[in-house]
């Protein structure tokens, strides 16, 4: 590639603004993880302390000596993997005939789901609880997961969607040709294909159920069946503007995810890349 | 409402207590039948406390009495304030409420109204005989005992002993006139701010009206209705300025955004006003302010009576629809006896709910600052309606606010009045 | 990670129309295959409705009842027709914060689409080291769990010992020093804005960038050999491209920050004095935190027809373009 002068001025001003791009990012992340290692002392200091050079765990040792810490680390996982791999199982069947076939009230699905999608779950909290009551449910992982599943259903089915269109149709038939019948060849052919958009997906469901706070609070009561983002509000309050103990609760609740992103997303941006070059 | 409920009712120290009260036929605080060990066999006693009202110790102990006199077992349920009223209105409705529950003595009565205490009034002339009687009044709704009392706490002022020393405040001051002196001295040396009081720090308010008689709430018919126009009030929030005029601090925050003691901790500030306990904030945050505090009583207009404070404090309740109604008694008699309400009141520095047992306090530093404003405390309208006031946002946190931003006490009351009567009528 | 586009990613694969080549073709396939669609739908379309659907219905019971504590706690039911709708579109608060939701909304939104878009557009003309570094930034940046995010950005707003009123500080604007975020409306909503669009920006960037990967390469060379510039490149090739995406993300963040009530309601619980309420919050704190259920079932049900209604527009063009496409 030929460069000349006046794109290589222009390539430093991209990189400027990316660099500036990726502090600003970077920057909330990387102050959180800072805060928590740092004593108290360097946390309220008159001018900020930019690197912990005074490392401690202190704050780390607060925020997991909270009873049933690990409990609720097993009930979120429990929660959340269960709620993501269900609703993508369901969400694959579904999104494989909105991608793939011709019927009445197909678009009827697809804007129904649109709709399920914007559903306030925040404020129907008094109605599930309601029901989970009425149906002795409370204290349980089940309708947990059951609502998470729900809830992160409409965007992983429509999201899918595209993923399964993105694969050509040609692979599909060209496989029924061979002598593969229909479920054969979406098992053979596609679903390999759809790997990275199942991971992409999934990511979004695991942040939502991962996250999710106000059902929980009100459902499961018994420190047994929380989940961490209890464990984590517990913190906020018990130790008021106690940033230390604040953002090491949050960093060990930020970890899972971030560490899942970033495996995830490469796979995921790559794998949709490579895809579409060679589509 | 949460943090400030924590800094309501969490564990300061406190000696003395209220001057004449009621019953006092004493003599009468054992608990009466006593029930066999195994009579309860086999149970489990669910009780739900807040954060930091059970110290381990008492806790282990009372456990292990408990269960030796009735065979049962205790879980105990540490609540954060966070959304507890929600948790509390939603588990009152489920089948297998918490038994036993700790609750803020201004919200007894609401809780009351709801159907879901339990009457405890066989209980109160069991062993409540001798209950200091303001104590005990937040836990009586329309004749009725809903709750039991069971610890208390009010605020006192923390200050710096260097800054006030630098600026030549050798005594700490006994009259409202001699701290602000004190406070205009600091103000004169400039090193420091004089006191931290940021603009919303509601319990200290309230006590102020306490002081000066005032009442937040008047009745209009059947209804109650705002009073924040009263003059009583005026000269309390005028007090309050006068005090908020020496501090830097925000005037639309309450006292624990920033935690006060964090600022305080810096040594850069003469005082503040807030519980015992919010000097081990202020201790973590800078070990070396730990030998710099020190404890006096909020002064009132003269040295012989304290300024009114605020006093926050818990009842134990029991769950209506609990199905261990006599076992959660039995907790309570024994929870509330001498021997574990004194070790509750030695271990956590709170007032116990009797007189008698205040000899638990002695010794202890912040207690002795705080006894003489316990005398003249009080608490907030004991109204079923008053529950509602409180949520965030407080119109009594906006009146202020609105008052330290420059606008007449006539102005701000007729701002919040229509919200904060909206509360009031609220149905319950 | 793609968005659902109205028209899938890389330009329908579809209209390849079945010709009824079908070796060996009877009916009874061709019924089984008219089923085939159906039966696929069925799982998720039950699951939808039965935890979608009763919470809703349940939510619509008890918004026409008078449902506070002690109706709560006993367990009783006291129908109370329409008087909480009555109460609630009859106040002007509901009205202030419809408003103000809806503002706070577009306000977020644009933001969120023209930085995302700007972003992604760099993404793609960056250098490969700097695009990996920079797509990690915005991963990061993505995964923070909300939570977590709104704890770190009260911290860095902090009044007294945040980092932002020191840099302000220092870099001049001394009144900055202790400035306290959260007393006034604009204020907050800043401190809220900036947390959405930093939250937001990676998801719409993202997905952006992964879009333009999938423009054929052919589109441009065949766009130089007519001679457009950059721009004029950018204008018939890119976009035309992207606009679904622009569509769909826009949609899905209507969606979300319309109800974004985590992070309002950490940051200041819609304070001071209410005024950073939007509809979900409101609903929050007159239902949940007042403890007036029914009331909040009401705003509740109110809020859906708004968000249903702001979003109409997308949803008739959906409608609209499928019909045309298989």
């Amino acid at each position: 590639m030929k460069r000349s002068a006046s794109s290589r001025i222009s390539g430093v001003w991209r990189n400027g603004t990316a660099v500036l791009l990726i502090i600003g990012l970077v920057f909330p992340v990387y102050w959180m993880f800072a805060t928590a290692f740092k004593p108290t002392p360097d946390i309220i200091a008159e001018d900020p302390v930019w690197f912990p050079t005074n490392f401690t765990f202190e704050h780390f040792r607060t925020a997991f000596a909270a009873e049933n810490f690990w409990t609720m680390v097993r009930n979120s996982l429990t929660v959340t993997v269960l709620a993501v791999t269900l609703s993508l199982i369901l969400a694959l069947a579904g999104s494989f005939a909105l991608a793939r076939m011709r019927f009445k009230g197909r678009k009827g699905f697809i804007v129904g789901f649109m709709v399920a999608q914007m559903a306030p779950w925040e404020v129907m909290v008094i109605a599930i609880y309601f029901i989970v009551r009425d149906s002795d449910m409370l204290n349980s992982l089940i309708p947990l997961t059951l609502f998470y599943m729900v809830m992160v259903l409409p965007f992983t089915l429509l999201t899918l969607r595209g993923f399964v269109a993105a694969v050509p149709k040609e692979l599909e038939e060209s496989a029924m040709v061979d002598g593969c019948t229909r479920p054969q060849a979406f098992v053979k052919v596609i679903l390999p294909l759809l790997a990275p958009g199942l991971m992409s997906t999934s990511m979004f469901g695991f942040i939502t159920a991962w996250n999710e706070f106000p059902l929980v609070l009100v459902l499961n009561k018994n420190a047994e069946s929380q989940t961490l983002p209890l464990w984590l509000s517990q913190f906020q309050t018990q130790f008021g503007d106690d940033w230390g103990a604040t953002m090491a609760a949050s960093s060990v609740f930020a970890i899972p995810i971030l560490v899942l992103f970033v495996f995830l997303q490469r796979k995921a941006v790559s794998g949709l890349t490579d895809g579409a070059v060679k589509g | 409402m949460k943090r400030k409920l924590i800094a309501a009712i969490g564990v300061a120290g406190m000696m003395v207590s209220m001057a004449a009260c009621g019953s006092d036929d004493g003599g009468s605080d054992s608990s009466g039948k006593k029930s066999g060990p195994d009579s309860y066999k086999g149970q489990t006693l669910t009780v739900w406390a807040m954060d930091g009202s059970t110290p381990d110790q008492w806790q282990k102990d009372l456990t292990a009495e408990f269960e030796k006199k009735t065979g049962a077992k205790v879980k105990f349920e540490v609540q954060q304030w966070n959304g507890i009223q929600q948790k509390l209105t939603t588990a009152l409705s489920e089948e297998n409420p918490p038994d036993v529950f700790e609750i803020g003595n201004t919200q007894t009565a609401a809780y009351a109204k709801t159907g879901g205490l339990a009457d405890l009034g066989d209980l109160k002339s069991e062993i409540g005989g001798d209950w200091t009687a303001n104590l005990n009044e937040a836990a009586v709704v329309d004749g009725k005992q809903y709750g039991a009392p069971w610890y208390f706490t009010n605020r006192v002022v923390i200050y710096n002993k260097s800054v006030f020393k630098e600026a030549g405040v050798t005594e700490t001051p006994k009259t409202r006139d001699e701290f602000f002196a004190a406070l205009d001295k600091i103000k004169a040396k400039g090193k420091a701010e004089p006191i931290y009081l940021p603009g919303q720090n509601w319990y200290f308010f309230d006590g102020l009206t306490i002081g000066q008689g005032a009442d937040l709430v008047k009745k209009d018919g059947d209804k109650w209705v705002s009073n924040l126009a009263d003059p009583k009030i005026g000269a309390a929030m005028d007090l309050y300025k006068k005090y908020q005029s020496y501090s830097k601090a925000p005037k639309d925050k309450d006292e624990a955004t920033p935690q006060q003691a964090d600022v305080f901790a810096k040594g850069k500030t003469g005082a503040f006003i807030g519980m015992g306990w919010e000097a081990g904030t202020a201790i973590k945050a800078n070990p070396a302010i730990e030998k710099e505090i020190g404890y006096f009583t909020i002064p009132g207009e003269t040295a012989d009576k304290a300024e009114g404070v605020f006093l926050g404090g818990s009842n134990l309740a029991v769950a209506e629809g609990s199905a261990k109604q006599d076992l959660a008694k039995e907790f309570l008699k024994l929870a509330l006896s001498d021997k574990f309400e004194g070790q509750l009141a030695k271990l956590n520095g709170v007032i116990p709910n009797k007189e008698s047992l205040n000899s638990n306090l002695a010794g202890n530093v912040v207690a002795e600052a705080a006894a003489p404003g316990a005398k003249v405390g009080g608490t907030t309208p004991l109204i079923p309606e008053w529950a509602a006031v409180e949520n965030a946002p407080n119109p009594i946190k906006t009146f202020m606010t609105a008052v330290l931003n420059g606008k007449s006490n006539d102005e701000a009351a007729k701002q919040v009045e229509a919200e904060f009567n909206k509360r009031l009528a609220q149905k319950q | 990670m793609t968005v659902q586009t109205e028209r899938p990613p890389s330009g329908p694969a579809d209209v390849v129309k079945e010709t009824g080549a079908t070796p060996g073709d009877p009916a009874a396939r061709r019924r089984s295959r008219a089923a085939a669609p159906y039966l696929l739908l069925v799982p998720p379309v039950a699951v939808t409705l039965v935890f979608l659907g009763w919470p809703l219905v349940k939510n619509t019971l008890l918004s026409f009842q008078d449902l506070n504590m002690r109706q709560l706690i006993q367990h009783l039911t006291e129908w109370n027709g329409i008087e909480n709708y009555q109460q609630i579109l009859g106040s002007e608060d509901f009205w202030n914060v419809t408003v103000r939701s809806i503002a706070f909304t577009a306000v977020n939104v644009f933001l969120t689409m023209l930085l995302g878009t700007l972003v992604g557009l760099l993404v793609a003309r960056l250098g490969k080291r700097m695009r990996v570094a920079l797509l990690t930034a915005l991963v990061l940046a993505w995964a923070m769990p909300v939570v977590a995010a709104t704890t770190v950005y009260q911290w860095l707003f902090a009044s007294r010992f945040g980092v932002v009123n020191w840099v302000l500080d220092k870099i001049g604007f001394h009144s900055m020093a202790e400035y306290n975020w959260t007393g006034g409306q604009f204020s907050t909503f800043f401190v809220v804005t900036v947390l959405i669009v930093w939250m937001s920006i990676p998801f719409v960037a993202i997905n952006l960038y992964a879009a333009t990967t999938t423009i054929p390469k052919e589109l441009y060379e065949a766009a130089a050999l007519d001679g457009a510039g950059p721009w004029k490149s950018f204008t018939s090739v890119t976009m035309p491209f992207l606009r679904p995406f622009l569509f769909a993300t826009t949609f899905l963040e209507i969606i979300w920050i319309f109800k974004a009530f985590v992070q309002v309601f950490a940051i200041n619980q819609g304070g001071p004095d209410r005024l950073t309420e939007i509809l979900p919050v409101y609903a929050y704190v007159e239902g949940v935190g007042n403890q007036h259920y029914g009331m909040g079932s009401a705003i509740a049900m109110l809020t859906i027809v708004i968000l249903l209604l702001l979003t109409s527009y997308y949803l008739r063009i959906v409608l609209k373009q499928e019909e045309d496409e298989l």
